[in-house]
């Protein structure tokens, strides 16, 4: 999980560079180097953010050039191991985002032929191969040296006596191209570019490009040429800045009730309902992983119950290992970024399984939205925090539309209950900014509870999934220790771990697990557990049984899981905060992962 | 040259509009009244802004986030305790150097106001204008084109011409605005006063649109204003046998059903349901994701985002807050009336009622003349709405 950026033009390419470089620092940010060709090829390289790059390097001249911000897989968090990397004469430099698989081999035979390795790198065996193959000419070099390769992989390069060409190749990796005006760029992904240009070409897979600052040609591995119009995007720079905010993410939850209004606005069914009829599949299986599974989670309540589809959650990466189903399921694949490589993958086993394919993403023109038959967009805008929020909710917000379009298609849903459900869902912006503008009681509960070391979060039916969701933002941003439990599940082991030292977060609105929900907090409480409810507005009650409440807006109990969601995220994110965390960046994780 | 738009205050008179959001970011027209204030700014060229924010200031930031959208760069100061208007302009003291213009952020101004400031290359100086009810305001007293005394809210008339309370300063005012706080006084107006006993405090006079808003009926009167310089532009859909006349806007995915009857001015935002068989009179303003259903009739009415009106619902001259719900025939006719406000009783012509946000409604409410319903209140089927109603209210 890297980042990559490339640029040629007539402006100074370093400062570029290292500025578009910084808007794919969530992408991974343990390391970060750029390769700059002026007289000669020049390399820097520096561990940890990018600003330690941009502090510890001189300013330099040159026009065209690239950088990578790394978030190791092979090879330690270290200097050597950053990119760029070089070839023996120093000629050529190489940055990379994916795995070579067979990379050992490779090296071997390399090394035989006395290339001189510097780093413990997959990508660094790229670069030697160029060198041994040159032909003179870089973009015949890749076309030679790419079917050595297996894995997964983005590529760029450049060759200190090709002046201002940048050759890129694109390998279930992202990539896409910038096109401007005498400059044209590359990068992992569209964030990257925005302040440069809207002007956008998305790679696809087996494709390579050769950019120069006039032109950029776009070509598949075996050399067939790819004429593809750039596409207009509409996100703005400013989508990229905190807007006043501390933290991405406390803009990110604060924006939510506008983006459920653009994911409402937005057409979910572009694709024809009909052919989501009865017959057309018996059941929906649906694949994502990290959050996207949580909503996937939910998906399964949130179809079973409004469409009456039976529905089973996934982790994309053990979705090859089942092979059994229920008929032909629609498989239906959650991923934010639509490149997240175990998704991806999913999505093609699905296909050869001959399994018809939905993808729900926020990223038009992602690879997945090649990989599936039809798409959902969520809409939610630009993410830059790596802990999801809204991107998350839109997801949620999406599986309800389209269980109340699948309801309709397949008859399991009457004409005036699909009406009054639209009518719900319309009304949920209303319930997210009711949550938000509660803000300073939440905050008030996480300082309370913020030096847990262990929490548990529980939830029944359709919160159970947002109990997960909750605890995993408090684990990946506070790093509290966090567990989600169905709560019935409590008594079968982690009732073990509970007592006054274990703060316990429970969903407990207004619906038919209400009283079971209480049971299992007495439960809980008996064992002197601090116990935080989440209950719904009005709910007085559930004040005698518990050491905190937190209400949401009185909304039907399958849509409970939107103000539930907002809740948990604010209690996560103000707790991270009294902790003194690095919340857009939390230690070691990426925001989108395209490893596997 | 930098400005400084105070939008910290609550304007608890506002209320209940102001349950969840500043009074600046009341819509009008389907905008924050903070908006026309930075547009008219960078209509001047004046870009680099800051806005000093408090009372729930995430409302203002994340509509301007970085200010981009607006061609504008905008940063945000935050005013921890709104003391006052000179104790907010300290909030941003640090982030200026030499001359910068000051604005209230609650008052809607065309961009003349900006210009005929700029106009005069000199600081410092206040901008005033006209007034046909000066005792709302602070009356200024000039002599040559100087300020030499400012009086709050006179009871007898003593002039016309009014403080807008936008001005051009320099950054050594700060170091008179400190003193002024730590002997407790925290407004604006107060500080130039004493810097017009002392220095040159230059008035300019504009002719430009400045209007403000104070209580909650002004908000209509600030909408119908505004809604008189509105365009044309109909995205969404609409159906056969809708009849749309005057300056009609409105907004993408919006749906206008069959028998509807629209007479500009008129804006509806996005992703709207009128109709069908909808009537909406003039100077009026719909928000985001509103439905006003079946034969519904709407007149010179602010209804935000996210409301729902029922069937045959009668509205006219109301402010209905955002994600209101009445569930059918809702009846609010205006009238003359008397409201009373923060304990200030005023007589009003020609209003309807206020409902705050989220306020539920069911079957046939009647809310008479200048009632106020304050947010996330529930009303029984067929009550009659009578004068001030709390917050979080149950209406049985």
């Amino acid at each position: 999980m890297c980042g990559i950026v490339g640029y040629t033009g007539s402006r100074k390419a370093a400062p570029l560079l290292l500025d578009s470089l910084k808007r794919l620092e969530y992408r991974g940010y343990d390391s970060a180097g750029v390769a700059i060709v002026d007289k000669k090829l020049r390399i820097y390289k520096d561990k940890g953010e990018i600003d330690n790059l941009r502090e510890s390097m001189p300013n330099i001249p040159g026009v065209y050039g690239i950088a990578h911000t790394r978030w190791a897989t092979h090879g330690q968090p270290t200097k050597d191991n950053a990119h760029p990397f070089a070839d023996c004469k120093g000629e050529i430099a190489i940055i990379h985002n994916g795995i070579i698989e067979n990379y050992l081999k490779l090296k071997e035979s390399l090394i035989k032929k006395g290339h001189k390795f510097r780093s413990e790198t997959d990508t660094e065996i790229f670069v030697h191969l160029l060198e041994e193959n040159y032909t003179g000419d870089l973009e015949s070099t890749f076309r030679k040296v790419l079917p050595m390769m297996k894995g997964a992989f983005a590529f760029a390069a450049v060759h200190s006596k090709e002046k201002g060409k940048i050759v890129v190749a694109r390998k279930e990796s992202p990539l896409v191209l910038g096109i401007g005006e005498g400059e044209n760029f590359a990068a992992s992904d569209i964030s990257a570019l925005l302040k440069e240009t809207d002007r956008v070409i998305a790679l696809h897979d087996n494709e390579m490009a050769v950019l120069t600052p006039e032109s950029v040609e776009i070509t598949t591995f075996e050399g067939k040429e790819v004429t593809r119009r750039p596409e207009r995007i509409k996100w703005t720079v400013e989508d990229a800045e905190r807007g006043g905010y501390e933290h991405f993410m406390l803009k990110e939850i604060f924006e939510q009730p506008q983006a459920v209004h653009n994911t409402l606005l937005g057409k979910v069914a572009d694709f024809d309902v009909n052919r989501f009829g009865r017959d057309a599949f018996p059941s929906i299986k649906i694949v994502a992983c990290g959050t996207s599974y949580h909503a996937a989670l939910a998906g399964k309540y949130i179809l079973e119950d409004i469409a009456k589809v039976p529905t089973e959650a996934q982790l994309a990466s053990e979705y090859r290992y089942s092979t059994a189903a229920f008929g032909r399921p629609l498989v239906l694949l959650i991923s934010q970024s639509g490149e997240t490589t175990d998704t991806l993958g999913a999505a093609r086993e699905a296909r050869r399984r001959g399994r018809r394919s939905l993808a729900i993403t926020n990223y038009v023109g992602s690879s997945i939205t090649r990989e599936a038959d039809d798409v959902i967009y969520t809409r939610a805008g630009l993410e830059i925090g790596v802990a999801a929020s809204k991107t998350f909710l839109t997801q949620l917000v999406s599986l309800y539309l389209l269980s109340i379009q699948l309801g309709l298609a397949r008859r399991t849903l009457s004409f005036d209950e699909s009406r009054k459900m639209k009518e719900e869902l319309r009304l949920m912006p209303r319930a997210v900014q009711g949550v938000l503008d509660e803000h300073k009681v939440i905050q008030k509960i996480a300082k309370k509870y913020h030096k847990a070391r262990d929490m548990f979060f529980l939830g029944r039916n359709v919160n159970y999934p947002i109990a997960l969701e909750g605890a995993l933002k408090m684990k990946e941003i506070s790093y509290i220790h966090a567990e989600g439990y169905p709560a019935g599940e409590l008594k079968h082991g982690p009732l073990a771990l509970v007592g006054e030292e274990t703060p316990i977060v429970a969903v407990a609105i207004k619906d038919h697990t209400y009283e079971k929900m209480l049971g299992n907090i007495k439960e809980v409480s008996a064992r002197s557990s601090p116990v935080i409810a989440i209950a719904s507005e009005g709910d007085r009650d559930i004040e005698k049984y518990v050491d905190d409440v937190l209400y949401v807006p009185d909304v039907p109990a399958i849509f409970t899981p939107i103000p539930v969601t907002v809740v948990l995220q604010l209690l996560a994110y103000y707790a991270a905060k009294e902790r003194g965390c690095s919340i857009d960046k939390p230690r070691h994780l990426a925001k989108s992962v395209t490893v596997e | 040259m930098k400005a400084i738009i105070l939008a910290a205050g609550e304007g608890s008179r506002l209320w209940p509009f102001t349950y969840s959001k500043p009074k600046v970011m009341i819509p009008v027209a389907n905008r924050p009244i903070l908006e026309y204030v930075v547009r008219s700014l960078v209509a001047n060229g004046i870009d680099d802004i800051i806005m000093v924010v408090g009372y729930r200031k995430e409302r203002i930031m994340t509509h301007f986030e970085d200010g981009l959208d607006y061609g504008a760069r905008i940063d945000y100061a935050v005013q921890k305790k709104q003391l006052g208007t000179a104790h907010a302009l300290l909030a941003a003291s640090k982030m200026v150097k030499g001359d910068f213009v000051v604005l209230p952020g609650d008052n809607v101004i065309d961009p003349k106001v900006v210009k005929d400031l700029l106009s005069a290359d000199e600081s410092p100086c206040a901008l005033i204008t006209e007034s046909e009810i000066p005792s709302k305001y602070g009356v200024v007293q000039i002599r040559s084109g100087k300020i030499v005394d400012i009086m709050e809210k006179p009871e007898e008339m003593v002039g016309n011409l009014i403080s807008t309370g936008i001005y051009r300063m320099s950054s050594d005012a700060f170091t008179r605005i400190r003193s002024h706080s730590r002997k407790g006084f925290h407004d604006l107006t107060s500080v130039v006063r004493d810097l017009s006993s002392s220095d040159d405090v230059l008035a300019v006079h504009t002719s430009g649109k400045w209007i403000d808003a104070v209580y909650p009926w002004d908000i209509l009167r600030v909408n119908e204003t505004v809604l008189r310089d509105i365009g044309e532009k109909k995205s969404g859909k609409v159906e056969k046998n809708v009849t749309i006349k005057g300056p009609v806007l409105i907004g993408e995915e919006s749906l206008l059903r069959s028998g509807s009857y629209i007479q500009g001015p008129v804006v509806i935002g996005r992703g709207c349901e009128i109709g069908p068989g909808t009537v909406i009179y003039p100077s009026t303003s719909i928000g985001d994701n509103v439905r006003v259903s079946a034969n519904s009739v709407v007149e010179e009415s602010v209804i935000m985002s996210d409301a729902t009106i029922g069937p045959g619902s009668h509205i006219s001259h109301c402010v209905i807050g955002e994600g209101a719900f009445l569930r059918s025939r809702f009846s609010s006719s205006s009238s003359t009336a008397t409201m009373e406000v923060e304990g200030d009783s005023h007589k009003v012509g020609d209003i309807g009622s206020f409902l705050g946000e989220d306020v539920f409604c069911e079957d046939g409410v009647v809310a008479s003349p200048g009632s106020i319903v304050g947010a996330k209140s529930r009303v029984s089927a067929m009550r009659v709405l009578r004068g001030t109603i709390p917050d979080k209210s149950l209406v049985v």
